[in-house]
């Protein structure tokens, strides 16, 4: 009986004001909030509202039959509460349905597994906290930050007590393979991978509204269609995307409500169909197979590693500078000083420096709110130059009162 | 196929970029044209293999008065008195002139009084001047004349000073007329200025058959201010010969940000000093080198010394090829604040050295390369970007290292293929 696995990925940076140099040594407050509220406030109203209220309703109208997974950064889940208390609200209402499931993830959506473990393990207990205090959750499958995977994180995140893992589906690491079954990291045989079926899934996210897409329009009989093609082929179709796919990347006028409010019915009138969440998956099916990935993969671009975030030398530049403060910030007792800290360490800051796409003078295929990717590069590195002027003042002003 | 090309400069004998683009171009298009080129003065050594280099100061006692055009020429000694001497308040060229070493000592303006003083009115001259009219004028009667014995199928002329020769060949021969656009008097003498060499290139260029523009920029600039629509428009590039260079360690504690070119309102001078002053505060130790001079060098200096900047300033004057190579292979950024730069071949040059550029979004340069661009007046902006330049070292080495990498791709070969394209699509037509 296969199932169809859901998950949704909700995510908000703090993003940064633009901070020249005549900023630094005077002024600490690094970000937007006039931009961060005006963004939230967008999204909730077209994509987090109205995909919340779908989805409750699917969730009653189906009877328990229709079942979704989410995943909401630190990041995000704390401007709801400043801006949009609303949709803090509307989530927690999917909460008590009893079909939603929350996961884990790094609380900053950082690249913190690659520059820091104990700095991983701080974010991933912190947003766990959050999940626990906002849904009555705890989260027992994890994701990384924009599906950052190999083996040495499974094993990691096995040994911190989870069950499984999402990844994504690479062609070079399944072979003649399909990802819709669950597989295992080389160090375990009961360590889940859940592996996105990234066929189907940027068919939705990326695909849908493509008019020069030969499948298009896309209809919820037709993907239901493609869905039940797989019976006796698979188990779990993994279906991950980013939240923002509905009313935010493809806006309301495409149809994406209409699809998905279609989609479990057309799904479910096969009868040996159904929708479960991850760790549901991971308690009804067996793994069937090891899943090897040495090299850190992602979910993101048509290379699908690390390359959207660490592609060139500014990127690791940045990455290495803003990481080398963590002991100072760390033992500077400072908790503001710590959440600014972290709130650099967001993925996006980096994704704004990728120049993979720049140099063909396409500087607006990927969204930033940079003009150029050097633009962002400054912008945080000023910003990054202030916190360590403040570091370092706070660190002396410390010393003073410890003689004193 | 057969082309004439007219322009103002060749070398050895160049005063300015044009003379440098004209043999970039001539040398690449010789692939794919025959080049007929007439400027108004040649060298014995101005050679190119397979193109016919004419100057019209020697062509008049080599070839017309041998060949029996006295009359021709005769009644062009007469025409030349009626042609005025006097420039205009606003004329670009005073600019030019002003900052010239001959522009102290009194002009002496030549006399024609015989068809042999034609020739040599050319002659030992700068290529502009104070009688640059006459000198345009002259240049397309002669130049018609010459064309005469010349076989080809298209006219491609460059900068305002060749269009009335264009324009005349033109008419006579019926030809396709190509305007080569590398600056514009709107660039030269601000954007609002409607003098007659404005007059004379706007009646030129809507006479074309096409116009090639050295950069996006200068394409929109043509459509601001002079009314011609953009698809008639192609841009074109610059090339810049391909080196090799190195850089050298410097003798000064402090970074070097570099200005190079002509001091002249056209380059931003004012915005140079106001960045300047910008970054110094935030990152005292840096030196701001002005190779170059022209009329608002002295204004500069005033201010600078007012403002109290002086430690902070390098003067080297006007620079010969090997000394801009030198203070090129030191610097640590390349500074262009111009107002209006239809190209900026200064940016590439700095390029190839693996300098990278903050450069004004009011010019050329930064189409071809991977520069920090601002608003030609936003000094903030600018300082923020030299700052972060002199400051974050994987910034400075990641632009430097693409700068390299772009301008090795500006050829003339690209540029020379395009034209020949260009051609082609004319003389189909």
């Amino acid at each position: 009986m296969p199932s169809v696995c859901f998950y949704f990925e909700v995510h908000q940076p703090w993003r940064l004001k633009s901070y020249n140099c005549f900023r630094i040594g005077y002024d600490h407050d690094y970000f937007d909030d006039a931009a961060n509220q005006a963004i939230l406030n967008r999204v909730a109203d077209k994509c987090y509202l109205p995909a919340n209220r779908l989805m409750l309703e699917l969730i009653r109208r189906h009877e328990g039959r229709f079942r979704i997974a989410y995943s909401i950064t630190g990041t995000a889940l704390e401007q709801m509460e400043q801006f949009r208390p609303d949709v803090i609200t509307s989530f927690q209402e999917l909460a008590e349905t009893g079909c939603v499931e929350f996961l884990a993830e790094t609380y900053y959506h950082s690249l913190s597994f690659l520059y820091s473990r104990p700095e991983f393990v701080r974010q991933v207990l912190a947003h766990t906290a959050k999940i626990e205090a906002l849904f009555g959750q705890t989260p027992s499958v994890f994701r990384n930050t924009e599906l950052i995977y190999n083996n040495e994180l499974a094993s990691f995140i096995d040994d911190m007590g989870y069950k499984g893992v999402l990844c994504e589906g690479l062609d070079y690491a399944l072979g003649a393979r399909s990802p819709n079954f669950v597989y295992h990291p080389p160090h375990s045989a009961s360590f889940a991978c859940l592996l996105k079926n990234y066929k189907l899934s940027d068919d939705i996210a990326f695909r849908f509204s493509d008019k020069g897409w030969l499948q298009w329009p896309l209809t919820a009989p037709k993907f239901a269609h493609w869905i039940h093609r797989i019976a006796g082929n698979g188990e779990t179709i993994n279906l991950f995307m980013d939240y923002e796919t509905f009313g935010e990347h493809q806006w309301a006028e495409t149809g994406i409500f209409e699809f998905l409010k279609n989609l479990p019915t057309e799904i479910l009138r096969h009868p040996d169909f159904d929708f479960l969440t991850p760790s549901k998956v991971i308690d009804r099916y067996p793994v069937r197979g090891e899943y090897d990935v040495h090299a850190f993969s992602s979910w993101a671009d048509l290379e699908r590693d690390l390359s959207a975030w660490l592609g060139n030398s500014l990127q690791h530049d940045a990455m290495e500078r803003i990481y080398s403060l963590e002991q100072q910030v760390k033992s500077a007792d400072a908790p503001d000083l710590l959440d600014t800290w972290a709130r650099l360490l967001t993925s996006d800051h980096f994704y704004y420096m990728c120049t993979k796409y720049w140099q063909d003078g396409d500087v607006h295929k990927y969204f930033s709110h940079y003009d150029t990717p050097y633009e962002g590069y400054i912008n945080y590195m000023n910003v990054v130059t202030d916190l360590e002027y403040l570091l370092e003042k706070r660190v002396k002003m410390q010393m003073q009162v410890q003689v004193q | 196929m057969e082309v004439l090309m007219l322009g103002w400069e060749f070398p050895p004998l160049i005063s300015g970029g044009l003379g440098v683009a004209t043999y970039g171009m001539v040398k690449a298009l010789r692939a794919s044209a025959s080049i007929r080129l007439i400027v108004p003065r040649s060298h014995p050594s101005s050679t190119l293999e397979n193109v016919r280099i004419v100057g019209v100061d020697r062509a008049v006692k080599e070839e017309l008065i041998r060949e029996g055009h006295e009359h021709d020429l005769s009644e062009l000694v007469d025409d030349l008195q009626r042609i005025p001497l006097e420039l205009s308040p606003y004329h670009s060229i005073r600019a030019i002139l002003e900052e010239t070493e001959h522009s102290s000592a009194p002009q002496e303006y030549q006399t024609v009084s015989s068809i042999t003083q034609l020739g040599s009115y050319f002659e030992g001259h700068e290529s502009y001047g104070p009688d640059i009219h006459r000198k345009v004028y002259l240049f397309s009667r002669l130049a018609d004349l010459l064309s005469r014995k010349l076989d080809f199928k298209l006219i491609h002329a460059h900068d305002w000073v060749t269009y009335p020769a264009g324009l005349r060949i033109q008419a006579r021969t019926g030809k396709p007329l190509v305007l080569h656009v590398h600056a514009l008097e709107t660039d030269r003498a601000g954007s609002e200025v409607r003098n007659d060499v404005y007059e004379l290139e706007r009646r030129a260029l809507h006479s074309a058959d096409t116009i090639i523009a050295v950069s996006e920029y200068t394409r929109d600039q043509l459509k601001r201010h002079y009314g011609i629509p953009p698809r008639r428009v192609n841009v074109v590039h610059n090339g810049i010969d391909p080196r090799t260079t190195q850089r050298r360690a410097h003798p000064f504690r402090d970074k070097l940000v570099v200005f190079l070119g002509r001091v002249t309102r056209q380059k931003g001078p004012e915005f140079l000093l106001e960045t300047a002053e910008k970054v110094v505060r935030v990152y005292p130790r840096v030196k701001f080198v002005v190779a170059g001079t022209g009329d608002a060098f002295i204004p500069l200096l005033e201010t600078m010394a007012y403002r109290k900047l002086g430690g902070k300033f390098l003067f080297t004057g006007f620079l010969d090829r090997r000394r801009v190579d030198e203070l090129l292979s030191m610097a640590d950024v390349y500074f262009m604040p111009s107002v209006s730069e239809p190209f900026g071949l200064t940016a590439l040059e700095a390029a190839q050295f693996g300098v990278p550029g903050v450069l004004s979004r009011q010019s050329g340069a930064h189409e071809v390369l991977p520069a920090l661009t601002a608003d030609f007046w936003d000094t903030d902006k600018y300082a923020n970007y030299i700052y972060a330049l002199l400051q974050y070292n994987a910034l400075h080495d990641d632009l430097a290292r693409r700068s390299r990498e772009m301008a090795s791709q500006v050829t003339w070969d690209a540029a020379a293929a395009k034209i020949a394209q260009i051609y082609r699509g004319l003389v189909l037509n």
